[in-house]
């Protein structure tokens, strides 16, 4: 029997990436595409191959390092999360223009929900604003299958193509077959073109003419693609109703129609719906008189129909707006449009007794928070203590969980602790108000969009205290190395890149690194560092807060192991439980006072250092 | 065969992926074909966290409401607030002392809904056996105990000591066989 595994579809894409001969994979971390790397990591390890990886510092850098990757002959991916190709946008509109020579793949995964997100954008949208092809897969097998076509077609018509899968496919689990997976990657060669890949103005526009012309071409194709694009009409029959689905809903609507046996509603799948397979469509608007689209997450396919009498979705208010799709969900839609158009309902989901019981019994909310003995929590307590009324900018990572510790005011986007900190500086010092500022940020956060914005603040003598939480990985996505560290994407050894010379280099003279570990000192630090910032001769103070993460550094972290107690002298004022936040301390009701979980306490000792009262003592092991 | 839907949940730290992760596997020895979901990023971080299983010809990866068989939850209150997605007559297996499952707001709508449950300490029982983060293991042998398909407990164990890391294998066994144990105690009543 052929090898066959359990893989989470990013898996699976990185399975049909290297059974497609891709020779470069470019990334940058964030959920839900993190994993893609590191199994194309393990993949390539296990099968002997030659494939170049790398985590690049931010997702333009990883797009462009895989661009240059195509034009020289080679297949390369790039993987992101939806937010990422943002930051990437300015290489992909470019490059849509230019176009590739070995296939290209853009591998940019939504976060519908949104589940570990800033936005639920779409970015089947960013496909259509640059204008190249995007596949948008139901299953992980299908992304298999689609990193594999999405290649093809991008040699094909030398154009880059986006891969969508959403965190239902990046997240789900499948059992996949394995094909056997051969090298035989074409070597580099760079033809020089520089009408092409130096275009100037004038060029542009001649490109942009090409690139019309392959979407056109493209178009055609996708209409005659059965394995992504089809519908299940039989030939001169009619219908009340039909459903155009692409994506996880498509696999959703599919399951509810099968388990109901619904045969009476055909089906358009749009797995490739941009640029718009026309003829396709257009047969199923002949054959249905009213067309239900169930997408993901915005109106992509319901615009390019253009027909809005025949067609219901968000546009008409069949579909929420905002939220996943999860199956209860479009198991409502599907059902409330049977009975708008009096036909036979699906029997009904009768959830709402269990809905209103689970309401009744208040359960406790689970939000997310730091792992105990996280070395941020203790920068944070220290944070707020030596600076009470300042503004706390902050970032992308696990230490927006800083917020439930309330030092934490503001989180827009990578690298934003230190834009806005120099933006919140210049407003108010405009008005001559004189409001402290502390920014937080993360190590790898730093590296990916921390840098131009320091040299900007530091240009424009902005004057904020930055405190780099450095805890030596990129926690949040899965313990990916950092630039600091010199360890490779595939273990291999690099050059380290020092966080204290790069903050130096961006023009910063007030760099201390402290561990946070030790409030008092991190504190007094801060107190010197505020001064500096006032002084007319200061300038921006730096500290950077380094203690390795427990969960990437379980021993290391805890060099010494505390047994903490709390003790008689508790009064239950709850300061530790709202300033400390560790979900190890907690409010027994039967002692009427804070206690500790020992389940998930890890020794770290900090919270020692935390009660006015000195009620929580350290105990023999 | 139509689609065996099963619930995993509890909390971040609970090992709710690895205990998704046995099941799957010894799915997928016995011939099923297997769509999962799980949870990852910033819900990790001590968040509720659900997995969803689903045996069978599917494509999509998550349970509807009420279509869940199997319900396993390694904290009460996650397990009620799934409550959701059980289907009529579906299994329940908490990790919690007997009689602090269910409350007593609840016991109508299981009863209703020919909700059949089974409780264990799982997390008294792993710490007991020096392996506190092990209650995951607990209950997973306990609802083994049950024979409720569509793998059996020696199938379970079979995996377990395949995939567990060697520093790891004799406690996940050892704990795993306890749940077992207490399983079999409590259908024996």
């Amino acid at each position: 029997m052929n090898r066959e595994e359990i893989l989470l579809g990013n898996g699976a894409i990185a399975l049909g990436l290297l059974e497609a001969g891709c020779q470069v994979v470019t990334s940058y971390p964030g959920t839900p595409s993190s994993e893609i790397l590191p199994e194309v990591i393990r993949l390539v390890k296990s099968e002997g191959l030659h494939t170049y990886v790398e985590w690049s510092t931010n997702e333009k850098v990883a797009l462009d390092n895989a661009f240059a990757a195509s034009i020289t002959g080679k297949r390369a991916a790039c993987c992101m999360k939806q937010v990422g190709l943002n930051v990437a946008a300015d290489t992909l509109m470019s490059a849509a223009y230019q176009g590739t020579v070995g296939g290209l793949v853009i591998i940019s995964c939504d976060d519908p929900g949104p589940h570990s997100s800033q936005t639920e954008q779409d970015t089947r949208f960013m496909a259509r604003l640059a204008k190249v092809p995007v596949l948008d897969p139901s299953t992980p097998q299908e992304a298999r299958e689609m990193a594999g076509l999405a290649l093809a077609l991008s040699e094909e018509f030398r154009i880059p193509v986006i891969l969508r899968p959403a965190i239902r496919v990046c997240h789900a689990r499948q059992n996949i077959a394995f094909n056997p997976i051969e090298e035989n990657g074409p070597k580099a060669s760079f033809e020089k073109d520089p009408q092409r890949w130096a275009a100037t103005p004038k060029f542009r526009l001649t490109l942009h003419g090409e690139l019309n012309k392959k979407l056109e071409k493209i178009g055609k194709r996708f209409e005659e693609l059965p394995q992504v694009n089809f519908h299940n009409l039989e030939e001169g029959k009619s219908y009340p109703l039909g459903i155009a689905a692409g994506g996880v809903p498509f696999a959703v609507v599919r399951d509810i129609l099968m388990e109901e046996k619904r045969d009476d509603i055909p089906l358009l799948k749009l797995g490739a719906p941009y640029p718009f397979p026309r003829s396709l469509a257009d047969e199923f608007l002949k054959a249905c008189d009213r067309i239900l689209v169930i997408e993901e997450t915005d109106t992509l396919i319901e615009y390019l129909f253009g027909e809005r009498k025949k067609v219901l979705g968000r546009l008409s208010g069949h579909v929420p707006a905002e939220g996943e799709l999860v199956p209860q969900v479009i198991h409502g839609i599907i059902n409330r449009v049977l009975m708008e158009l009096t036909l036979p309902p699906l029997p009904e989901d009768e959830d709402g007794e269990a809905l209103a019981l689970v309401q009744q019994l208040e359960l406790p909310v689970r939000r997310p928070t730091l792992c105990p003995g996280c070395g941020h929590r203790a920068a944070f307590f220290a944070i707020r203590k030596a600076q009470p009324k300042a503004i706390f900018t902050s970032d992308i990572g696990c230490y927006t969980l800083g917020l439930n510790l309330g030092a934490v005011d503001t989180c827009l986007d990578m690298g934003g602790a230190i834009t806005m900190a120099s933006g919140f500086y210049h407003s108010f010092s405009q008005d001559d108000i004189d409001q402290p500022i502390v920014a937080t940020i993360g190590d790898s956060t730093f590296f990916h969009s921390g840098t131009a914005g320091l040299i900007n603040a530091v240009y424009n003598d902005a004057r904020f205290i930055l405190v780099i939480l450095d805890n030596l990985t990129t926690a949040m996505t899965g313990m990916q190395p950092t630039p600091a560290l010199g360890t490779r994407a595939d273990g291999s050894q690099g050059k380290a890149v020092s966080l204290e010379r790069a903050v130096a280099g961006c023009g910063v003279d007030f760099i201390e690194v402290v561990d946070p570990y030790g409030t008092k000192d991190m504190s007094d630090t801060l107190k010197r560092a505020f001064e500096y910032v006032k002084e007319p001769q200061g300038g921006i103070a730096c500290i950077i807060a380094r203690h390795p993460c427990i969960i990437a550094y379980r021993e290391e972290a805890i060099p010494e192991k505390k047994k903490v107690a709390i003790t008689d002298d508790c009064t239950d004022c709850n300061f530790c439980l709202d300033r400390f936040e560790c979900p190890a301390l907690y409010h027994d009701e039967e002692l009427e006072r804070t206690n500790i979980n020992r389940q998930i306490c890890s020794d770290c000792g900090v919270c020692l250092q935390v009660c006015p009262k000195g009620a929580i003592v350290e105990v023999e092991a | 065969m139509d689609a065996r839907n099963i619930l995993l949940c509890g909390l971040g730290g609970q090992g709710i992926l690895f205990m998704t992760k046995i099941l799957a596997q010894t799915a997928l020895a016995k011939g099923f074909n297997m769509m999962g979901a799980e949870t990852h990023g910033m819900a990790q971080r001590g968040g509720s966290v659900i997995s969803h299983l689903r045996l069978g010809e599917v494509e999509n990866s998550l349970v509807r409401t009420g279509s869940a068989h199997i319900l396993l939850a390694l904290e009460k209150n996650e397990g009620y607030r799934n409550l959701p997605f059980l289907s009529n007559g579906a299994k329940m297996f908490v990790n919690a002392e007997t009689d602090d499952f269910p409350v007593e707001a609840a016991k109508a709508f299981l009863k209703k809904n020919q909700v059949t449950y089974h409780t264990i300490p799982a997390s008294a029982l792993a710490e007991d056996l020096g392996a506190p983060l092990s209650s995951n293991l607990a209950l997973l042998g306990f609802f083994s105990a049950f024979d409720e398909g569509p793998v059996s407990h020696d199938e379970l164990r079979a995996t377990i000591e395949n995939i567990s890391p060697d520093r790891f294998k004799d406690n996940n066994l050892k704990v795993f066989d306890a749940g077992l144990q207490r399983g079999r105690q409590k259908r024996g009543k």
